[in-house]
């Protein structure tokens, strides 16, 4: 049988590959691309433990709300990305300065 | 058996299609690994019972949202692209030089040391649960404590939904003449 720690470690390099896409990428879709594996990773922990540590399926709710909010949020922040492009001719995240000082 | 056969061939799509899109430089190439990515997850969900949440994953994440990044990348170019853009003392773009990298490992290596620690000692303390090998269909469970415990939840979500996709089409729209 597969453990939970194997589930736990497979959404810990999800975690981690998705905060290095966010810190690390240039391009806002690429930022877009790390929150949906942050997302992915912490969704994949709530449904290994409602199977290894209890009896209800409450961990597969959270995971289904986690699943629509981030369906919310790809479309909010591609519309964004969008709207920068036509503003800039680009979506470099250093060229969003326009709130600077 | 099926079950360890499945794990394994998911567990290895998962990570190496994340790991592979953390190095690619081209942004279509990202996304196409992050559809192997959410696909290896869905396998997962498939291996830990969850039926319901597995099919959710490939409908919503693998049709809808990482087409909609694919429509983003073509519609703001794919191609590699520099910026005009300095900081304050003239260097390169803060974003994606060797600082900001090796800030991410930092965070990385802190996040797995936390992790590490926390994990060993939940495992060596919980009681191992005691399960059946045979996965039942979870969609009827779930539809009840939907429409009974996470009522509010439920119509919060849609409200969001609606919410996010009218303040979608509001920022796209086209440019006014001027």
């Amino acid at each position: 049988m597969v453990s939970l720690s194997s589930y736990l470690i497979i959404s810990m390099i999800l975690f981690v590959t998705g905060i290095t896409v966010m810190i690390g990428r240039k391009s806002l879709v690429a930022i877009l691309l790390g929150v949906e594996l942050v997302m992915n990773a912490a969704a994949l922990n709530f449904v290994a433990y409602s199977r290894y540590m209890t009896d209800n399926l409450d961990g597969h709710v959270f995971s289904l709300f986690i699943i629509v909010i981030a369906a919310a949020e790809a479309a909010v922040g591609l519309a964004i990305v969008i709207r920068f492009f036509q503003i800039k001719e680009t979506i470099h995240v250093d060229e969003a300065t326009q709130l600077r000082n | 058996m099926f079950v360890q056969i499945l794990f394994g061939l998911s567990a290895l799509l998962t990570v190496g299609c994340a790991i592979a899109l953390a190095a690619t430089k081209n942004i279509m190439h990202s996304c196409v690994f992050l559809l192997g990515t959410l696909l290896g997850v869905a396998g997962l969900y498939a291996t830990l019972g969850a039926d319901f949440v597995a099919t959710a994953q490939i409908m919503v994440y693998v049709g809808g949202v990482v087409i909609l990044m694919l429509f983003a990348v073509m519609l703001t170019g794919g191609k590699d692209f520099v910026s005009k853009a300095q900081n304050l003392l003239g260097l390169a773009p803060t974003m994606g030089n060797k600082w900001t990298y090796s800030l991410a490992g930092l965070v990385s290596l802190v996040f797995i040391l936390t992790n590490v620690k926390l994990i060993s000692s939940i495992v060596k303390t919980a009681p191992a649960k005691t399960f059946t090998n045979e996965m039942p269909s979870t969609v009827s469970q779930l539809g009840h404590l939907l429409i009974k415990d996470h009522v509010l939840a439920f119509e919060l979500s849609s409200v969001l939904l609606l919410g996010a996709l009218i303040g979608a089409a509001i920022i796209a729209r086209p440019k006014k003449n001027q």
